[in-house]
């Protein structure tokens, strides 16, 4: 995961010096690719077009980011593996946050479900993935609470380590990708507008048409 | 020859005789990828696109038709399964592998029709949390139809015209020009009796003028407050006989045509040795003139929009203007090229706000504005008028009808025409649609008596301006 979110980044970053490399103008309005990039990392002003839709959204992504990162047990297992740790957010405060990313995963996909538009966008993995993420948190919470779970200690264990490690795998495969892309995405759709020079008269050379009437 | 039977606009018998078009689509797109600076965009859009359908909501057609068909995410969808199963190393293994997508005649008909179906406006651009151009996908998705032969008859004539023909999309030789503008020069000194003129070829001028051509047929009253605020301003400006022409439908279909079109336009100011681009009113014009630095280099010169330098004249306090004010209520349309991205938004405001009693926005507006409905060239396919003004105009319509203006003005030559289309087929029959010049010249102050009796400016304009018509005639076909 680490190794092809890395790729991601080396890729992204490398082609879009490319780009700019070859753009014939290279005057990049960065002022407001920076304000259109943080708009979308911080939406909040951005909630009221499908409000509830929106809502969800943005609670799930704020629980699935915070919890991992700043429970506790997380932070000691990092602490005792690489000596590195930060500081945490209460128990409490995880579980609410749990059982929000559990919440708003379902709704997701009912809302997903429910609406037209998304209906008509939507591929299987868009269904499967918030599926697959409330997973881990679900069996995070049982390992939490081993006296609500019906289930043994270590299955529940194993079905939360096992279920996050195939999302790991899954994140540089899939559009969950748009973790370490986002920031990029804003920048790569500005250079798409910045073509370089001459490159209409080399494709009419490739193609054979050069010097042909329209 | 030309034929409508395939798509619902017309396009050349060359594009129905191209035989193995999947294979020659994806040779083009494979040249594209190598030369231009599509395939990192193409990449990381199929990678991160998560389909939230936000998109959805800010699009015009889609608001209106509620046809899946019309999402911009569905559409921009098209292109990309294209690109991920042959230019992809995962969707080429995949389609090894397990079969699948295979790119078909009726795929490409599909694309065909669905990305003439966007205006390329970009409204849904701000709405979109990864930031997609819907409108960059369309804009290259047009273009690799382009090298199929699949593009609109009424683009193709028009770029055949302007590069290998007269010289211009209208197909308007020099004497021609030249008549009309010697007639504009009469109607300015008839109505306010001042001698104005149209310079031709005049070495070494500030500025060079590129307005879109059929202003020159059409907007006669855009084109006299053209002269008229270079005249006041003492501006140094001309019009070249080797080039008048800002049109580029390039933009719309082939960035092959979009670069030799603008290389034309610099080789033109070049000749004259002036010194910048000065683009009249139209939205498209000006957004090709940006491309400019693009294709000429460092070395380009500048570009000026009309409402630009009007604004920066009325600034600087070199804009005389009457102390009548236009009493009618007036609203403004944001054109789409100049106006999504905020470069141009501000000035024409302030103008308008100088010149009219009874100024009022429509909602919403700037940035966010609605497309006129007929952007992306296809406010030329006349074939598609009622998907124009029914579907995709319906929103401008209903903008414009709550506003309760009686003039609306848009600084862009398609929008105008456009929303004439729109007012005219969805009952706003006493909306008048001009251009921000046509306002401008009724309030400019010549510093002369007028030849009439004292009227109130929105009465003379109605009496005594030509009409479009009138105007035709006068042009040498």
């Amino acid at each position: 995961m680490v190794l092809g979110l890395i790729r991601h980044i080396v890729v992204t970053v490398s082609e879009m010096m490319k780009m700019v490399g070859r753009a014939g103008n290279k005057d990049v309005a960065y002022r407001q690719v920076f304000a259109a990039t943080m708009k979308w990392l911080f939406p909040v002003g951005q909630l009221r077009q499908r409000f509830f839709f929106s809502i969800t959204s943005l609670m799930f992504h704020v629980a699935i980011i915070v919890v991992p990162i700043f429970l506790a047990g997380h932070i000691a297992l990092w602490k005792s593996g690489t000596g590195l740790s930060w500081p945490a957010i209460s128990n409490g405060l995880a579980d609410v946050l749990t059982i929000t990313a559990v919440a708003t995963a379902v709704l997701l996909v009912v809302q997903r479900a429910a609406a037209r538009d998304s209906r008509a966008l939507s591929r299987f993995n868009d269904y499967a993935l918030p599926l697959l993420i409330a997973v881990p948190f679900v069996a995070g919470f049982l390992v939490m609470h081993p006296t609500w779970n019906p289930f043994s200690y270590e299955l529940t264990l194993l079905v939360h380590i096992m279920s996050a490690n195939v999302l790991l795998i899954l994140i540089p495969l899939t559009k969950l990708s748009h973790m370490v892309l986002l920031p990029a995405t804003q920048l790569v759709s500005e250079l798409g507008w910045h073509f370089p020079p001459d490159a209409g008269r080399k494709v009419a050379v490739d193609l054979g048409k050069e010097g042909q009437p329209i | 020859m030309q034929t409508r039977d395939k798509y619902s606009y017309y396009v050349e018998q060359t594009a129905l005789d191209v035989t193995d078009r999947p294979r020659k689509f994806l040779e083009a797109f494979g040249s594209v990828l190598k030369h231009g600076n599509y395939g990192a965009v193409l990449d990381t859009y199929s990678r991160v696109s998560a389909k939230c359908a936000r998109c959805a909501a800010s699009c015009q057609l889609y608001e209106t038709t509620q046809d899946p068909r019309d999402i911009p995410c569905r559409r921009s969808q098209l292109l990309l399964r294209v690109y991920h199963r042959y230019f992809t190393h995962a969707g080429v293994a995949k389609a090894r592998l397990f079969g699948g997508f295979t790119l078909s005649d009726e795929y490409l008909d599909e694309m065909a029709e669905e990305y003439y179906r966007c205006t390329a406006c970009r409204r849904c651009k701000a709405t979109c949390p990864i930031g997609i151009d819907h409108g960059l996908v369309t804009h290259l998705a047009r273009w690799l139809l382009a090298e199929i032969e699949v593009i609109p008859k009424a683009l193709v004539v028009s770029v055949r015209e302007q590069l290998e023909g007269v010289g211009n999309t209208s197909a308007i030789p020099v004497p021609a020009l030249k008549d009309t503008c010697e007639f504009l020069e009469e109607e300015l000194q008839d109505i306010y009796n001042v001698d104005i003129k149209y310079p031709f070829d005049v070495e070494g001028s500030e500025y060079v003028f590129f307005p879109a051509v059929s202003d020159f047929l059409l907007e006669a009253d855009t084109l006299m407050g053209n002269a008229a605020v270079m005249h006041v301003t003492g501006g140094s400006w001309t019009i070249g006989t080797g080039n008048y022409d800002g049109i580029n439908y390039g933009l719309f279909y082939s960035d092959r045509m979009l670069e030799r079109i603008v290389n034309n336009v610099v080789a033109e100011v070049h000749r004259l040795k002036g010194r910048k681009v000065l683009v009249g009113e139209c939205g498209h014009a000006t957004r090709s003139a940006w491309f400019i630095p693009t294709f000429a280099g460092p070395d380009a010169p500048p570009v000026v929009n009309c409402l630009e330098y009007a604004y920066q004249m009325l600034e600087a306090g070199k804009l005389p203007l009457k102390d009548t004010r236009i009493e009618e209520r007036v609203t403004y349309h944001d054109p789409c090229n100049i106006a999504r991205t905020g470069r141009i938004t501000e000035e024409p405001r302030e103008i308008l706000k100088a010149i009219c009693k009874d100024y009022v926005e429509m909602t919403p507006n700037r940035t966010r504005n609605y497309c006129c409905g007929g952007g992306g060239g296809t406010v030329s396919i006349d074939e598609i008028r009622s998907f124009r003004t029914k579907l995709m105009g319906k929103r401008k319509a209903d903008q414009i009808r709550a506003t309760e203006a009686q003039i609306v003005v848009s600084p862009c030559a398609n929008c105008k025409k456009q929303l004439r289309e729109v007012c005219e087929d969805n009952e706003l029959n006493d909306v008048e649609v001009v251009g921000l010049h046509d306002l401008l010249l009724k309030v400019i102050d010549f510093g002369v008596p007028e030849p009439k009796a004292e009227q109130s400016a929105g009465d003379s304009q109605s009496d005594e301006q030509p009409e479009a018509g009138e105007l035709q005639s006068n042009v040498a076909k």
